[in-house]
């Protein structure tokens, strides 16, 4: 198989069928929490329960001061992660191509010194988060090998667009090949993962936040 | 239908800014280079323009700098070539065209005298027997 | 052996001078993406060579390539590479000689096997036996297999000869195949595009006529000289590119201020060629500098990589579309799965049956 035919396989079928497994193992995960229902609380609202849901999925995106000084690496390198991630996903011009390719919306991208820069801190922040947990005893007791799988997903498309990027290492054809079939395993992986969270972890937040903020606690 | 002359067609010249002529200070740069080591050393060099990935505005930086010298010729080998001297010294323009007039290669030329210019001596020795020969005939 | 004479007393022999033969030589060393002091190795190599036989096969394919290089074919020097290769068999350009033609290229065959230098333009079918293309009743494979026998070495000319090219593509009814695919036991130069340019092809030749070898090849057998970058990393529009300033359609402000064409689908990235230096009609222009994204025609399957206008990051499958179908399906299964579930919860609720303190007490006998 030439470098060439490996892109368009990699652009064609392989895509396509990672969107579809993405999307319906997505949407089915979706379903199946909301269908199995939730108990009616009939007790008298003490306060608004939709006030404490967005009071919490904001306050927990600030790390409480305490979880900082217990678990500094997992806190500084995870949101340098998260943050790194982000930027080189919705804000590099091809990738903004793709989004408007498929859901026909577009931004203005941001320059590709600055993408580059989020991706070397998405990449390294990643890196120190492996490290870590292979260093802690108790993280690495309470691993599983689910979790070095979906760290390798995550860390495979950063690590090949940086690459292809910078014409290291392969051709470019054979990278750009490589980083997009490695998006299509993640995208494959992701429905059936904790990589879910991306989509739950704000409903769940609003949701402890809600039950919470009508009894009038506030998290 | 619309007409051809109805499709709005405007050309736009490049100003001759950095964009225009990304390569072009490289290249004045590589000459001086060169004409240090012809002036040091006696050693001559060239730079083939078909090689380089030059825009028009690179070409159109290059003719503005180096300007037109006091050597103009014109040589008639395989259809024209013509060799112009730029305003630096010993900086030459040499284009080889085939006889379509289409331009087959694009040097300039570090050196004090182009060699197409040159009678080569094999060249001149054939000569000499021909001119001879002439001679032989007038008599 | 060839009693053929060498380059250099052919070219005498024609009235080429010496300043003539130095031009020839520096041009072709241009040609040949040589540095421009080769000129004098040139010209002692073409003094020791000897006119090299050549048979061009073509086969399926759309004379495009012949095109390409025949429209340089003006009594000056590429010509003159012509000249002294000795073309002796043309398919296309003897057509109207007919069986004389034909006999002559088996006589070439014979009497310089193991040296005469095989051209071929066009893919090979090799579905259905072959019957898709024929000449003088024979089919493109045989015709490929007799020829390379006693080749000392093969260029195949052109996407089609050297990756299959358009007939190759999606659905391929005539089951199209390159050159490479079919020889196995020969050195093979693919000198890929859709046409290949003109210098490209003739400066391949000039350095097989010059120097009697293989020039260096990339992993698709394509000569490095010219193909070693892609466009895109010698486009003068690059650092455009890299400035992150695209044409987002091809009249807008961006596309008159000569910017970046990657949105409009240019595969300037990926195709590896020599457009960007070379360019093309004796170095006039190239397309990206017309202001048209490259269509990626010197790679394999470059007509099966979708629109020419989608750029080289999205996906060629419309996955908006496909999208929406796998949510409709998703939405079934879900709403299938959550029911499923609700009666499994619903079960467990009514076979649930309270435990008294007894019961428990019970247990812990
Ligand atoms: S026009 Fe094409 S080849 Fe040139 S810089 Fe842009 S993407 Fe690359
Ligand atoms: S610019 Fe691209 S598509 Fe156009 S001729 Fe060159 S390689 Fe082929």
């Amino acid at each position: 198989m030439t470098d060439m035919e490996l892109l368009n396989w990699a652009r064609g079928p392989a895509l396509e069928w990672a969107t579809i497994i993405f999307v319906v193992g997505v949407l089915v995960r979706f379903l199946e929490m909301s269908l199995l229902g939730r108990k009616p609380d009939l007790s008298e609202a003490r306060a608004s329960a939709a006030g404490g849901g967005w009071r919490t999925v904001w306050r927990r995106s600030i790390p409480a001061p305490g979880l900082v000084k217990q678990a500094p690496v997992v806190i500084y390198a995870g949101y340098a992660f998260h943050i790194g991630l982000l930027i080189a996903l919705l804000f590099f011009a091809p990738h903004i191509l793709l989004f408007k390719d498929v859901f026909g919306l577009s931004w203005p991208a941001l320059p590709f010194f600055v993408v580059d820069a989020a991706t070397v801190i998405a990449i390294v922040a990643l890196l120190v988060l492996l490290v870590h947990r292979l260093v802690n005893p108790v993280r690495r007791f309470l691993s599983s090998w689910v979790d070095y799988l979906v760290w390798a997903v995550t860390f495979l498309p950063l690590l090949t667009g940086y690459l292809a990027y910078h014409r290291m290492i392969l051709p470019y054809t054979e990278m750009l090949a490589y980083h997009m079939l490695s998006v299509a395993l993640l995208l494959v992986v992701f429905p059936f993962t904790k990589l879910m969270h991306t989509f739950t972890i704000f409903v769940s937040r609003w949701y402890n936040g809600a039950v919470s903020g009508r009894k009038g606690v506030q998290l | 239908m619309s007409q051809l002359s109805d499709i709005p067609v405007t050309v736009t010249v490049l100003q001759a800014g950095a964009d225009a002529a990304p390569h072009g200070r490289a290249l004045l740069m590589e000459l001086e280079n060169q004409l240090r080591d012809l002036v040091e050393q006696g050693r001559e060099s060239s730079i083939d323009l078909r090689s380089l990935p030059l825009s028009p505005g690179d070409l159109a930086f290059l003719e503005q700098h180096l300007g037109k010298g006091e050597v103009t010729a014109e040589v008639s080998a395989l259809g024209p070539s013509t060799v112009q001297e730029t305003a630096i010294h010993g900086v030459w323009w040499v284009r080889h065209y085939n006889s379509n007039d289409e331009v087959m290669a694009e040097f300039l030329e570090v050196t004090q005298c182009p060699d197409i210019i040159r009678a080569h001596p094999a060249d001149v020795r054939d000569s000499l027997e021909d001119l001879r020969a002439r001679l032989v005939e007038l008599e | 052996m060839s009693k053929r004479p060498t380059v250099a007393e052919h070219l005498a022999r024609q009235g080429v001078s010496r300043r003539a033969f130095l031009k020839f030589c520096a041009a072709t060393a241009s040609m040949m993406a040589l540095p421009p002091g080769m000129a004098p190795a040139i010209a002692e190599a073409l003094g020791q060579r000897r006119r090299p036989a050549v048979i061009w096969l073509s086969f399926q394919e759309c004379t495009g390539c012949t095109e390409s290089l025949t429209r340089s074919h003006s009594p000056t020097i590429e010509s003159l590479i012509f000249d002294v290769i000795s073309l002796d068999y043309h398919h296309t350009l003897q057509a109207a000689a007919g069986d004389a033609a034909e006999h002559h290229r088996e006589r070439v065959q014979e009497e310089f096997a193991g040296e005469y230098l095989l051209i071929v333009d066009g893919s090979i079918p090799i579905a259905d036996g072959g019957v898709y293309s024929t000449i003088a009743g024979m089919t493109n494979l045989q015709m490929l297999e007799e020829s390379a026998k006693g080749a000392a070495a093969i260029v195949a000319v052109g996407s089609c000869a050297a990756f299959g090219g358009i007939p190759k593509a999606n659905p391929n009814p005539t089951g199209a195949v390159s050159v490479a695919d079919i020889i196995k036991d020969k050195p093979i130069i693919n000198v890929s595009g859709c046409p290949p340019i003109p210098v490209v092809i003739t400066g391949v030749l000039a350095h097989y006529l010059t120097f009697g070898t293989i020039p260096e090849l990339d992993k698709l057998g394509r000569p490095t000289a010219f193909y070693g970058e892609t466009i895109h990393d010698r486009c003068y529009r690059r650092p455009f590119y890299d400035q992150g300033k695209f044409a987002k359609s091809f009249d807008d402000a961006g596309a008159r201020n000569g910017w970046c064409l990657y949105e409009l689908g240019c595969k300037g990235p990926t195709t590896y060629n020599a457009c960007a230096t070379t360019k093309w009609n004796e170095g006039t222009s190239w397309p990206v500098e017309s202001g048209h994204g490259c269509l990626g025609c010197s790679e394999p399957d470059f007509w099966d990589a979708g629109s020419f206008y989608k750029a080289v990051s999205m996906p060629i499958s419309d996955l908006g579309k496909l999208g929406l179908a796998a949510a409709a399906a998703g939405a079934v299964a879900g709403v299938a799965v959550g029911l499923h579930n609700r009666h499994v919860k619903a079960g467990a609720k009514a076979a649930h049956k309270p435990l008294t303190a007894d019961e428990l007490e019970g247990d812990k006998s």
